[in-house]
């Protein structure tokens, strides 16, 4: 019975008992709930559950070699989720990321557009509360545009869903047309949530003013979404090559000035995401396989990353570059964990994100797109700066704040060197994390070219940033907001658009005035000429003049429409 | 040596000594890039440290328009 549940589904359901169970029970009741859905993937790949809704199909739970992938690091990311956040008494949040990844799981899993589009508003529904667990007046304002413009992306889904429904009879969740109609709608949904150049100010705006554990959760689900239903359905459409490109290249700069370190990382997801869409633009076994393996991969170490900080937030009340530094003595495990995540992210072998990025590099080297390749390049040396060596060095070095703390709590520090250890065994087996992937490849990361070749990349631009450092080019961090693409609705069109209605409003009373006393006016001729001479020969009402006064109007409109038009 | 790590300190010498070792190592053996251009002598070590200064230069000349106050968007 269990097993043609959905998964996620039961971690949906499951969430709804957690708020009356005692703290140490709930956290197991989770795992629980965690590891039932996960007895779901052992079915197998096919179509496991459909329901007839007015003569609709639904396809509910179907699952192939993509669904695959991304369901075990969803779970595994779950799991994550819940011993990090172990700390926290109030069930709230617990209610929040369970139902959260169960309606990320379930999405995965969709087999039509309808079902998919539940699913997609359930992870906006049910993530919000993590950014609104901040309880500062920032997060409610933003966790307001957040869920505003995930639901714009579901309308955006929903339209694509019913046009395609329209058109072919069939809502199946399959690759689409970006030609058609629907495709682009479907397209621009999807975009949402990936985070595009422009439409990325909400990643940025919302996930850093979440609680410390809501970031961890939220850094994982949505955007990660977004690329698996992009290879599913727009798997070798170019244009994904352009716009993944600008993605990796423009979010460096920003992450460069940032002083908010989650928001730093906010900026390096972005540009991650990129390497994601440049390899489902391609299209290729191998470059589908890089960008389901540069998820998988991104889920951890970014995780990590990013529980690294909300340690650091959890501890100190800030994640100010300009307000840290000098923590690794108090912090010491939170720092480790957090350089093993910075080491991944930026590619070194033996790490994660080596054997990730590496496939799709390899796979931009093949199809000869030296552009793009040297775009990518450049950005492996930006991800470097700003996630490799900025995060844990503001945070646990630079220079002396003078904050006197303690290590995290003992369940951060679990979850942490978990995701750490999975970090380096991915790295170290990679053989073993590639059949896991989509696609049938033979691979070896590990030969003498790429290995040189990176750790040169890597090990000369970590010398550069010493040298600025050093020799104190470097600017100081500021506390600062810097200006991102959520400033087009933050403050562009309120500034052009309040002053815009305004004068529409008054124009508009202006109108309705004249209006009014033209009537009055014809109202008066009417009453005069009319009542005074007797035209009518009973008594004469209002609504007997205004008939009158309509029908001469009427008469002066077709007049005029005869002789002009 | 003892010079370098007075001077630099032993983090920044270790990586100094690290940019060496790869350097070597490239002269020893056979290193092939994805495209024809990475075959040129040292190219990653000299892309990756021209990458992050133009990185550097570039994010701090943003700094004059796109940093504002950090209450910009409460005011």
């Amino acid at each position: 019975m269990i097993s043609s549940f959905p998964p996620g589904l039961i971690m949906m359901i499951g969430a709804l008992l957690i708020p009356f169970l005692p703290h140490i029970i709930r956290q197991i009741y989770m795992m629980v709930l965690i590891l039932l859905s996960a007895y779901a993937l052992t079915l197998g790949f096919g179509i496991h559950s459909k329901i007839n809704v007015m003569d609709i199909e639904f396809i509910i739970f179907q699952s192939d070699t993509l669904t695959l992938p991304f369901a075990i690091i969803f779970h595994i990311a779950a799991i994550l989720n819940v011993i990090y956040g172990a700390h926290e008494k109030h069930w709230n949040q617990h209610v929040a990321i369970m139902s959260y990844s169960g309606a990320a799981i379930a999405a995965v899993h969709a087999g039509d557009l309808f079902t998919l589009f539940i699913w997609w508003e359930a992870t906006a529904f049910t993530s919000v509360f993590l950014i609104l667990a901040s309880k500062t007046k920032r997060s409610y304002k933003s966790a307001f545009r957040y869920i505003l413009i995930q639901v714009g992306s579901g309308m955006f889904l929903l339209a694509g869903a019913i046009l395609l429904m329209s058109e072919t009879g069939s809502a199946e969740f399959k690759n689409f047309d970006i030609n058609s109609l629907y495709g682009q709608l479907i397209f621009i949904a999807f975009g949402i949530k990936a985070a595009f150049p422009l439409l990325n100010g909400w990643l940025q705006d919302s996930y850093p003013e979440a609680s410390e554990i809501g970031t961890v959760a939220l850094s994982t689900f949505t955007t990660k979404l977004a690329i698996f239903c992009f290879a599913k359905s727009f798997a070798g459409t170019e244009i994904l090559i352009i716009i993944g490109a600008i993605m990796t290249f423009y979010p460096i700069f920003f992450a460069v000035i940032e002083n908010d370190l989650r928001r730093v990382l906010t900026y390096s997801l972005n540009n991650q995401l990129g390497f994601m869409i440049v390899a489902i633009g391609i299209g290729t076994e191998l470059a589908i396989n890089g960008a389901v393996a540069h998820a998988f991969a991104h889920i951890l170490y970014k995780g990590l990353l990013f529980m690294g900080m909300g340690a650091v937030l959890y501890r100190v009340g800030t994640c100010k570059a300009s307000e840290l530094g000098g923590l690794f003595k108090f912090m010491p495990i939170t720092a480790i964990c957090t350089i093993i995540g910075a080491i991944s992210i930026s590619a070194f072998p033996l790490f994660s994100g080596f054997v990730a990025k590496s496939l799709i590099m390899s796979a931009l080297g093949k199809e000869g797109l030296v552009f793009v390749y040297f775009m990518l390049l450049f950005a492996s040396a930006g991800v470097l700066h700003h996630s490799g060596i900025k995060i844990p060095f503001f945070a646990f070095f630079a220079h002396e704040s003078g904050i006197k703390t303690k290590e995290a709590p003992l369940n951060m520090i679990i979850a942490m060197i978990t995701a750490s250890t999975l970090c380096i065994l991915i790295g170290v087996f990679p053989s073993y994390f590639y059949e896991i992937l989509p696609y049938q490849i033979q691979y070896q990361p590990y030969d003498f070219s790429h290995v040189v070749g990176q750790l040169q990349l890597l090990t000369f631009a970590a010398f550069a940033f010493i040298c600025l450092w050093h020799f104190k080019i470097y600017p100081p961090e500021l506390n600062s907001t810097v200006l991102n693409s959520d400033w087009i609705y933050r403050k562009m069109i309120p500034g052009v658009l309040l002053p815009l209605l305004n004068l529409i409003n008054n124009i508009n009373k202006k109108i309705e005035q004249l209006i009014g006393f033209m009537f009055m006016y014809i109202r008066k001729f009417f009453a005069n000429i009319m009542i005074k001479n007797k035209v009518f020969d009973r008594e004469v009402g209002q609504d007997t003049l205004i008939v009158i006064q309509l029908f001469i109007i009427l008469l002066i409109f077709i007049f005029v429409w005869k002789i002009y038009l | 040596m003892k010079y370098l790590i007075e001077k630099f300190g032993k983090t920044n010498t270790s990586v100094l000594f690290l940019c060496i070792i790869f350097l070597i190592l490239e002269l020893i053996g056979h290193r092939h890039g994805e495209t024809s251009i990475e075959d040129i002598l040292f190219f990653p070590a000299f892309f990756g440290y021209v990458s992050c200064i133009v990185i550097f230069k570039i994010g701090v000349s943003l700094r004059s328009f796109l940093m504002k106050d950090e209450d910009y968007y409460d005011k």
